[in-house]
């Protein structure tokens, strides 16, 4: 082998107590900048909710808007006993049409490798234009797609196995 | 920063059977390789002013003296040019020295030691260093099939310093008799590549009658790390 990097282990199932500070500190969200809520489920092969998975998020495009938190442009949140998870995501004062709302890391017990990836709005019109999609068999692009439910209520479900498996990344 | 694909087997494979969580966790779908100027350009920002007091020795935090041998874990943080990683936010979880984590949900009938809570964080430094004092974990059951056991073992965390360097990973102790029984540890099909997951004894990271010294070094994905300004 070529390639000296260090590599993947699993989080196991214990990782909560030691990754709950930055739960707490990215929980909650002080600042002028327009929100709104990403919230979801996660599931294995089977449909069944994960309940012990740890989700992170990272907002570039947010940081500016949150220099008063704690990890600017930063989420960590476990998955709860029905696998749901709700991330508050602080819009960019100019957005770019077609960037993604937030990139995702999932981790979880059974899972040798995080996983990235990342959500797109539903009704942001520069989906066709994104250099993010285009690169994203058109087939599965939906899997990274959030859909509007109430004001500032988006929902995007993230599955690890199955036909709507979610699109998963390797960055080059 | 440029990223190398990973060469075949040095990653664990995402669905491995002897590792029962995988087979329903594990996506069937090879990740899709892709550009993002913001996943390999950006950096989070992880301030100094998070660290708590003990959050390097783990022995110091409780009311008194945790059970167990006591170490010191030491290494450096790495690209693949060898450039050190430097600021980057390590967090370290682990069990005790009778094999229970500090966690609800952890039913092994071992003892919790009321001192001992196995929680660490901290940051790379210039030279791309870490160190943190904690008690050796010892094995634990994890009923993954008949005498499932995990070689003792501490989870590592770390940030790097741009988004896509982002890697969990578990620092083994050397000689360890239930590596090749570990379903976890054997997921990595390249034997080179679980051997770097193996921490090597150091006299010279031991101190003196208190501790003995282990080091674990790192390499993240990414070449030609720490741009200017990061």
């Amino acid at each position: 082998m070529s390639s000296n990097i260090t590599t993947s282990q699993t989080v196991g199932p214990f990782p909560h107590e030691a990754w709950r500070w930055a739960f707490d500190a990215t929980a909650t969200l002080h600042g002028s900048a327009a929100t709104i809520v990403v919230s979801g489920v996660i599931y294995d092969g089977d449909g069944t909710p994960i309940n012990d998975a740890i989700i992170e998020a990272w907002l570039p495009d947010a940081v500016a808007a949150e220099q008063a938190q704690a990890i600017p442009g930063f989420r960590r949140v476990p998955s709860d006993d029905d696998g749901a998870f709700s991330i508050e995501v602080s819009l960019p004062a100019a957005p770019v049409s077609g960037k993604p709302v937030m990139f995702v890391t999932v981790f979880a017990r059974g899972l040798t490798r995080h996983q990235f990836c990342a959500v797109f709005l539903q009704d942001d019109p520069g989906l066709a234009q994104s250099e993010i999609l285009l690169q994203v068999p058109a087939e599965r692009r939906g899997t990274l797609i959030a859909h509007k439910q109430a004001q500032g209520q988006y929902r995007w479900d993230i599955r690890l196995q199955g036909e709507q498996e979610t699109v998963f990344f390797d960055y080059a | 920063m440029k990223f190398d694909t990973i060469a075949s087997g040095v990653y664990p494979e995402l669905i491995y059977p002897p590792y029962r969580s995988t087979v329903k966790r594990g996506p069937t779908q090879p990740a899709l390789r892709i550009h993002s100027a913001d996943a390999v350009q950006t950096n989070l920002a992880m301030h100094a002013s998070l660290l708590l007091p003990h959050d390097m020795d783990l022995t110091a935090q409780g009311q008194g003296q945790p059970i167990g041998e006591k170490i010191v874990v030491s290494g450096r943080v790495l690209d693949e040019d060898g450039k050190p990683v430097r600021n980057s936010l390590l967090e370290v979880w682990q069990c005790n020295a009778a094999g229970r984590y500090w966690h609800k949900r952890d039913q092994h009938d071992a003892p919790l030691d009321p001192n001992f809570y196995g929680l660490g964080k901290m940051l790379t430094g210039d030279d791309g260093r870490y160190r943190f004092v904690t008690i050796k974990p010892g094995p634990y059951p994890w009923g993954n099939h008949d005498k499932a056991w995990r070689p003792a073992h501490i989870h590592f965390s770390l940030f790097g310093n741009v988004y896509a360097q982002r890697l969990v990973t578990q620092m083994y102790f050397p000689s360890d008799p239930l590596f090749d029984y570990d379903p976890i540890f054997q997921s990595i099909p390249d034997q080179a590549a679980r051997q770097r997951l193996i921490s090597r004894f150091s006299m010279e990271q031991t101190v003196g009658d208190q501790m003995l010294g282990y080091e674990f070094d790192i390499v993240l994905r990414g070449r030609n790390a720490t741009p200017m300004g990061l």
